[in-house]
């Protein structure tokens, strides 16, 4: 009965919002459809085959500063183009938040200085177009560096020439697998550690140090473990062998320029939204922390800060976006990032549409991925909302 | 409301401006017009009626409208004095010294690479000779015709001077500055195979990144038109020890012929400019300069006589009246003379522009006589 009186009470169906929202869709779909077959047939009438097998033929073309060699497939060198991306896209945003942050925080600063410091650094950086200042720094690279056959080295840590940088990094030394094993354990471990005194602490009042029983539970481990398994991990140390760096974690010079560059630029726009966030926040919310007795930094951490994060969050989440299509930008100083292979890809004679159509989706994987990953730490941050 | 006023008062001035200009151009039209009836007339009373085409037009016209780079040293550039100058202009030249018989009367289009087809189709132009190579694909699709090559290019390498770099062959290991968007990428990528050396091509999109990456020893070796190379090194700064810092080595990994350029579907003028062409050649091969050129018209050679057609004795008939050899290509029989006398011989123009005294400094290689062991190979004047 109650179902037909709602039928009865039911729009007519050009206006009920459920039919609408259905047959929208519907329709949005059947003129993408129709538009790519018209695309496909149109290809097919100019004799164009609209297949993806040039993927599998050689590239023909090598790229400086990676392990893709002429005799490797386009695909191959599209995925490498891939890489370089992403590697910019994860390191730069990663420290994109962290010197946007602080230079966001020093803007409020109440020391003159510091706080006029930031302002130059935001209100320079953000009004100079982001290919500008990759080039800026390529060409102060370029300018004060030696060339690779005089490279500056720095007791074994650091090479530093006008082609290629190169840095100590971990190597495995044996066993380096078993150590890690051991590792992931302990930190699983630690962190059942710290909860456990968390929960002491909140039960009983009394400051139970989680951070130093977990932190001393995960170092003790690694040495032991260190010590038994026999220097699982050694350090490799950068050396100019010939015209190129050997061991060590090796960065040619676009890669730099394009990081350095894009970190500096994005960091000055996330800088403001940080600023414009603490702003946000009641005053009334800073007053009160200061009233219950906390310094100015706990009152950041544990008051202003995570209320700041949770307004900021979604503009920045637009900035590690827009880092990590700026790297597109890289073509300038002959970083070989996806767009620059896609380029050479059909400057080869390979079909244009089809190449730019993989470029399209490996991008739109690569931004999507973040979008997703950033939107769950946004959602996290919603939950504690009460 | 005295910025309305100032505001017409603009408009009329510039409406004047405009009236003046059309007054001026109309002129130049009636000049031009009465020009046109002259040479007409007397193309057709020299009994020339071959002359209808292109090549027609041209000499009724009375100038060779001709394209040309702006920005190549020693090819096609425009000099201190905003004169175009360089190896290929002077080709332009030599055409209308054939054509015309006064190499002086040239109008010179300055064209870019993507607009030079465009102009060529558009008929603003009437040859293209803007170091163009000679591909199936631009002859095929660009309805142009391609004709003598002027100039032999290839791919060549740039390292510098006091590098241990002989050969490509001693590159292994090393990063090479490339232009993207061109074939040299993967001719490099070739190259390198085929001398079993592993190089890595670092890829700029022009010259202005290029140029300080190289500077400061990013790559080791920049790759290009050999031409282009040298006409970089010709100018690199003195701040960097000059053009003595830079060597281009011997290696050549591509062809890159270059030559003038004209419409599809009229022989008859892209005859009379590959002959204009081809008489720079056979001097050079018979000796003849624009020095000697005078006395060679009386030379006891029937082959050099035949060339710039001069008299020649009839062995039959000795009592006939010598006639000059007409090839019949619609130019005035004395053309080779033209051309020799008011531009100069091969040897002559290449030594002028871009030879081993000129700052681009280049040797003959394959740009030599057929004799001497290059490409120059000029079909025989029969």
């Amino acid at each position: 009965m109650a179902t037909t009186t709602a039928t009865g009470t039911r729009p007519p169906l050009w206006r009920d919002v459920r039919v609408l929202r259905v047959a929208f869709q519907v329709a949005v779909l059947a003129a993408v459809v129709a538009f790519v077959s018209y695309l496909y047939d149109n290809l097919r009438a100019n004799g164009v085959e609209f297949d993806f097998g040039f993927l599998d033929q050689q590239a023909g073309f090598g790229i400086a500063y990676t392990d893709l060699r002429p005799s490797d497939t386009v695909l191959d060198a599209m995925l490498t183009g891939l890489r370089n991306t992403i590697t910019v896209a994860l390191l730069g945003n990663v420290l994109t938040l962290i010197l946007g942050t602080l230079v966001g925080i020093a803007r409020l600063s109440g020391n003159w200085l510091v706080r006029r410091a930031a302002g130059v650094y935001v209100e320079a950086l953000r009004n100079i177009p982001p290919l500008l200042v990759i080039i800026f720094v390529n060409s102060a690279a370029l300018a004060t560096l030696p060339p690779i056959q005089e490279a500056n080295e720095f007791g074994g840590l650091l090479v530093v020439s006008v082609s290629e940088f190169g840095m100590v990094s971990p190597a495995d030394g044996g066993n380096a697998g078993a150590f890690l094993v051991l590792l992931a354990a302990a930190l699983a471990a630690a962190l059942a550690l710290g909860w456990w005194r968390r929960r002491v602490e909140e039960r009983t009042g009394a400051p139970a140090h989680q951070w130093l029983w977990g932190g001393g539970l995960l170092l003790a481990v690694g040495v032991v473990g260190y010590l038994a398994l026999g220097s699982p991990v050694v350090l490799s140390h950068p050396e100019v062998e010939g015209l190129s760096v050997v061991g060590g974690a090796r960065m040619g010079l676009p890669y730099v320029s394009v990081l350095v560059g894009l970190v500096l630029y994005t960091s000055s726009h996330v800088a403001e939204i940080v600023r414009g966030s603490i702003l946000a926040v009641p005053r009334g919310q800073s007053e009160a922390a200061g009233a219950i007795g906390l310094s100015s930094v706990q009152r950041l951490r544990h008051v202003v800060l995570p209320q700041a994060f949770r307004i900021a969050t979604p503009p920045i989440i637009n900035q590690f976006l827009n880092l990590t299509k700026n790297t597109s930008l890289g073509v300038a100083v002959a970083f070989a990032e996806l767009m620059r292979v896609t380029n050479t890809v059909i400057g080869n004679g390979h079909p244009a549409i089809q190449a730019i159509l993989v470029a399209m989706g490996l991008y739109l994987v690569v931004s999507l991925a973040i979008s997703f990953v950033s939107n769950l730490a946004h959602h996290r941050l919603q939950l504690v909302e009460r | 409301m005295p910025r309305r006023t100032r505001l017409w008062r603009l408009v009329g001035l510039l409406a004047a401006v405009g009236l003046f200009a059309a007054a001026c151009s109309d002129d130049d039209g009636d000049e031009a017009a009465d020009e046109d009836g002259d040479e007409e007339a007397a193309a057709t009373g020299g009994g020339d009626g071959a002359a209808g085409g292109l090549l027609g037009e041209v000499q009724s016209r009375g100038t060779l409208q001709c394209g040309v780079n702006e920005t190549v040293p020693g090819f096609g550039l425009v000099d201190e004095q905003g004169e175009f100058a360089g190896f290929d202009v002077e080709y332009c030249r030599a055409v209308a010294a054939a054509v015309l018989g006064d190499a002086e009367s040239v109008e010179f289009t300055a064209l870019d690479a993507e607009t030079r087809f465009t102009a060529l189709q558009a008929g603003d132009i009437d040859v293209l000779i803007r170091n163009t190579t000679w591909t199936s694909s631009r002859d095929g699709t660009e309805g142009s015709r391609f004709l003598v090559t002027t100039f032999y290019d290839g791919q060549g390498m740039m390292v510098n001077a006091d590098s241990d770099f002989q050969s490509i062959t001693d590159m292994d290991g090393t990063t090479i500055c490339v232009l993207s968007g061109t074939t040299t990428e993967l001719n490099l990528a070739t190259a390198a195979a085929g001398a079993g050396v592993d190089i890595t091509p670092l890829t700029f999109p022009d010259n202005e990144q290029l140029q300080p990456a190289f500077e400061a020893g990013q790559c080791q070796g920049w790759t290009s038109d050999k031409s282009q190379l040298a006409g970089v090194r010709s100018a690199w700064p003195e701040g960097q020890g000059g053009p003595d810092a830079l060597v281009i080595l011997d290696d050549t990994f591509s062809k890159e012929p270059l030559g003038p350029v004209v419409l599809d579907g009229d022989d008859e003028w892209a005859d009379a400019v590959n002959w204009a062409v081809i008489a720079t050649i056979q001097a050079e091969e018979f000796g003849i300069t624009s020095d000697n050129v005078e006395e060679m018209t009386t030379s006891e050679n029937l082959d050099i006589l035949r060339f710039l057609g001069q008299p020649i004795p009839d062995e039959e008939d000795p009592e006939a009246e010598a006639a000059p050899f007409d090839p019949g290509l619609g130019l005035d029989p004395e053309f080779a003379v033209d051309v020799i006398s008011q531009v100069g011989n091969y040897a002559e123009i290449y030594d002028r522009n871009v030879g081993p005294d000129t700052p681009l400094g280049l040797e003959r290689g394959f740009n030599a006589q057929w004799e001497d062991g290059g490409l120059l190979y000029a079909p025989p004047y029969r």
